[in-house]
């Protein structure tokens, strides 16, 4: 899925949930924005910004995230060396649970689907709001219930 | 919509996903002692008998998308490793996706605590926590130890600690 192949592959675990952080105020701003008429537009704008930053994560994978870029340079030398560094996957896996929501949301937005673009973003704020406050694992939750629910099929585990 | 409505609809996803996070906070890790007879009641078909532990196993089903299971395989491992006759056995449902519904697992890691026949005693859903794991494992070891079927009763297990 990812296409990673220099030696230091473990993330800093605090960066994808300062990346959530961010997110999470885009995405609150956006259900305010597209909400009201007046600045629907406005929040529609705001809407695709975040859809192409978490295909930046999703696609390319989380380590080619600008928010990590902005944690590595702002955000980490002012705290401590991590306890332990993460594997990539899970938080990638986040982005692209993020960029489906909120895809699905700006498309049925501009199709005029009532309400599309506020629901979508509520969705994926709850997902963020987790993952920053709570540190939940949004992968080690719906990659399950997918998995349940049949939408993949049997596969080998990313080596 | 005014804008006093929207910041109050805003405020109540806030809500909403502030009582779902501690809930979940409250939940993740608990041990759960498990009754159920019946499919979901023995692991013994999961792997080859050589591996599981003669006392006692601890079976973690993961995801590769799972960003706790290195530390909870740690952990286990090293739980693991001060008891004899444990041992660990990791399940990527990925690999094994049926697992999932037959064991009802709804997250990642999840750890099923087994005994010597290989029956399923205890679950947690999450990492578990520690002092919770150490005690469900004392319960099997004890009460492997103790009794001959190894459904020994509590007050067996009590004096023989």
């Amino acid at each position: 899925m990812t296409t990673t192949n220099d030696t230091d592959r473990g993330i800093d675990p605090r960066s994808p949930r300062f990346g959530a952080a961010i997110t999470s105020v885009l995405l609150a701003v956006t259900i305010v924005l597209t909400l009201i008429p007046g600045t629907w537009l406005a929040g529609i704008v705001l809407l695709a910004v975040i859809v192409v930053l978490f295909a930046v994560g999703g696609i390319a994978g989380i380590r080619r995230h600008p928010y990590g870029a902005l944690f590595r340079r702002v955000v980490r030398p002012r705290l401590a060396p991590p306890a332990e560094l993460e594997a990539p996957e899970p938080p990638t896996f986040a982005q692209q649970v993020g960029l489906f929501v909120t895809a699905v949301a700006l498309l049925l937005a501009l199709l005029g689907v009532p309400y599309a673009a506020p629901i979508g973003a509520a969705v994926a704020l709850v997902a963020a709001f987790l993952n920053a406050v709570f540190d939940v694992c949004i992968g080690c939750l719906l990659y399950v219930w997918l998995v349940r629910a049949g939408v993949f099929r049997p596969r080998r585990g990313v080596a | 919509m005014t804008v006093i409505v929207a910041v109050a609809v805003l405020v109540g996803v806030l809500a909403l996903a502030t009582l779902l996070g501690l809930l979940l906070r409250a939940k993740t890790g608990r041990a759960r002692t498990t009754t159920a007879p019946g499919d979901a009641g023995t692991v013994a078909d999961l792997a080859p008998p050589t591996a599981f532990g003669t006392r006692a196993t601890l079976v973690q089903f993961s995801t590769p998308t799972c960003a706790r299971c290195p530390a909870t395989a740690r952990h286990l491992n090293s739980v693991a490793a001060r008891h004899d006759g444990v041992t660990r056995l990791e399940i990527d449902l990925a690999e094994h996706p049926g697992l999932a519904g037959r064991f009802n697992v709804l997250q990642t890691p999840t750890v099923l605590l087994v005994d010597a026949s290989r029956t399923v005693r205890t679950r947690f859903g999450g990492p578990p926590r520690p002092p919770e794991l150490a005690a469900a494992l004392a319960t099997v070891l004890t009460a492997g130890t103790a009794g001959t079927t190894g459904t020994a009763d509590t007050t067996g297990t009590q004096e023989s600690r």
